[in-house]
């Protein structure tokens, strides 16, 4: 899967989580660039990346993830 | 002024410690007395001794803690607000407070209608922390928290009232902090219980570790205790609800005390995160705004020597000079093992809410010249003296360890709703054992997007719902009133 495949696919999970595609992801895009995107919703949209890619996160990758380019790399890293 | 004398007798002892952890800098003791002295030299030039009521804007940084030292080594208060709540609701506090001053280190002061002291941009000057002459009944804060009108309530708490907490924690022999102590500030500081997280530590000489305004909470705290190895950790339940999936990956032995409050602590989950943190002492803290941050506290010992009812550990016993009791709804105290409302009583109680005589008429009273705050929370004592949580009396919920009125979501709702429909808010609890908020509308469906946008103007973010339910008639209880738990039912949590 490439890049482009992972990011469309994070994509679905950020809009089933937050209700609303009012959003670009980019490799630079954190939480406040993004409405809705907080506390509770961040364990969701883990949660829900995690079915869709059938992976696992570690809390050690979560705690480093300060955008969604570390988001990708750690579901490619995973993968 | 006990704290007051110690706060500036610490600073200078600790002079070479580390006082502050922001965003990965540090900050020593010294740093924090020359912010001080700079914020201190722009107040006693610029604000008249009059003025004791003085608005900050609560920023991630060194200026913002320094500036309120500043303000108490003055004598006055601060009355914060959130940068990232609504300013609206932030200049409404600064209006019910008649605020002429706001202290802000943002680059571009959104209060401009204000007298601002950008308190970034500030020339040095000599160190002076000897702190003046004052009154002990002067107020050292004021916090809003939610209210049943929409109009959000002020809890001004003195110096004198906190002497109090400081004098009653002191006494304790179970909780000292010391210089080497790396504590975790975890909260808001238009939050009560920060209190506790920054002005402890700094009487010890201890380190304080704050998190910045857009890290994920719980992620955050778990990368502080990784990286600094925090040996204080004071949080809302909430947080390890957040972390409990991940517990069997964290390992922190260097924890020496870890503080809960703000919220009902279930046994179940402390006893598993208990093995995460080996040398620990777990407290769970009880104490509402109105008492100054903690009025008593259960200390953990293990799963098998613990109490709890219905899941929910005790609150246990009362500081020193403490006086708790329960009551019936004649303000009648009740004996032993029969469930009334706890009311507190002693040095640590606010002198009532800010302007607003029917609800001091309300929630204060007077037994053998003692006075009294009913906190609206539902226990009993045990034979052993020990104080079980029950529950609330009535519709006030907590979310992130913040007090909600639910009350006050509706009204703001309602106002905005075209379809003049009845809206009631819920607390339901998500997979994860947090509380949060459902609005149920008794209508057709219809697009509630301008009732959301408009509630992001008028309250912070952990009052937002985050569902929405239709239905077409509200179920009844017997007593005729609306049937919220049947409500609640609607929301089946997705995860």
């Amino acid at each position: 899967m490439n890049k482009e495949e992972i990011l469309s696919k994070v994509k679905i999970a950020f809009v089933s989580v937050l209700e609303h595609d009012n959003f670009e992801l980019t490799d630079e895009t954190t939480a406040s660039d993004v409405d809705g995107w907080e506390s509770i919703t961040h364990m969701i949209i883990i949660a829900e990346v995690e079915k869709s890619f059938s992976i696992k996160f570690k809390l050690m990758d979560l705690m480093n993830m300060n955008n969604i380019g570390d988001l990708i790399n750690t579901i490619q890293s995973e993968m | 002024m006990i704290f007051i004398n110690r706060l500036y007798k610490s600073i200078t002892k600790h002079a070479d410690f580390n006082a502050f952890c922001i965003n990965d800098n540090f900050y020593t003791y010294t740093e924090l007395a020359r912010q001080v002295s700079k914020i201190r030299s722009v107040i006693i030039n610029s604000i008249g001794d009059s003025e004791k009521l003085i608005g900050l804007v609560t920023n991630d940084d060194i200026e913002t803690y320094a500036a309120i030292i500043a303000l108490w080594l003055e004598g006055k208060a601060y009355v914060p607000v959130n940068p990232i709540a609504p300013i609206e609701r932030n200049v409404q506090v600064f209006e019910l407070t008649k605020i002429k001053y706001v202290i802000d280190s943002s680059e571009d002061s959104l209060y401009k209608e204000f007298k601002v002291i950008a308190s970034k941009e500030l020339p040095d000057v000599q160190i002076d922390l000897k702190p003046k002459e004052f009154d002990e009944e002067q107020f050292a804060y004021i916090l809003f928290t939610s209210g049943t009108t929409g109009v959000p309530k002020g809890v001004p708490i003195t110096f004198s009232n906190l002497n109090g907490l400081v004098t009653a924690i002191d006494s304790d022999s179970e909780f000292n902090l010391l210089s080497s102590d790396r504590c975790l500030q975890m909260f808001e500081l238009t939050f009560d219980f920060s209190l506790v997280t920054y002005v402890l530590p700094l009487l010890s000489g201890s380190c304080i570790y704050t998190i910045p305004k857009d890290a994920i909470k719980y992620f955050y705290i778990f990368k502080l205790i990784n990286k600094h190895k925090l040996t204080v950790l004071t949080m809302v339940p909430s947080i390890i609800n957040y972390l409990k999936p991940y517990f069997s990956e964290i390992h922190a032995p260097e924890v020496r005390y870890c503080s809960f409050g703000g919220g009902a602590l279930y046994s179940d989950i402390v006893s598993e995160w208990s093995n995460c943190i080996p040398n620990c002492q777990i407290f769970n803290y009880y104490g509402p705004t109105e008492y100054t941050v903690y009025s008593g506290y259960y200390a953990y010992q293990n799963s098998f020597a613990e109490k709890d009812y219905n899941g929910i550990i005790s609150i246990g016993k009362p500081l020193t000079n403490v006086q708790y009791i329960v009551v019936d709804e004649k303000n009648i105290e009740v004996p032993c093992g029969v469930t009334g409302e706890l009311c507190l009583g002693g040095a640590q109680l606010t002198p009532g809410y800010w302007m607003n005589q029917e609800r001091n008429n309300q929630s204060f009273f007077e037994i053998d010249d003692m006075r009294y705050y009913k906190t609206g929370d539902l226990c009993f004592k045990d034979e052993e003296g020990d104080f079980m949580y029950v529950g609330r009396v009535d519709f006030q919920v907590k979310v992130r360890g913040y007090r909600v009125e639910l009350a006050e979501i509706e009204f703001h709702a309602k106002s905005k709703s075209q379809k003049k429909a009845n809206i009631v808010a819920v607390d339901i609890v998500n997979t994860l054992g947090n509380t949060e908020l459902g609005l149920v509308i008794e209508s057709e469906k219809f697009d509630t997007k301008e009732i959301f946008r408009y509630l992001k103007t008028k309250v912070p973010n952990y009052m937002i719902p985050t569902q929405v339910k239709f239905v077409k008639e509200f179920p009844h209880n017997i007593n005729g009133k609306v049937d919220r738990k049947e409500l609640r039912k609607l929301f089946s949590i997705t995860n």
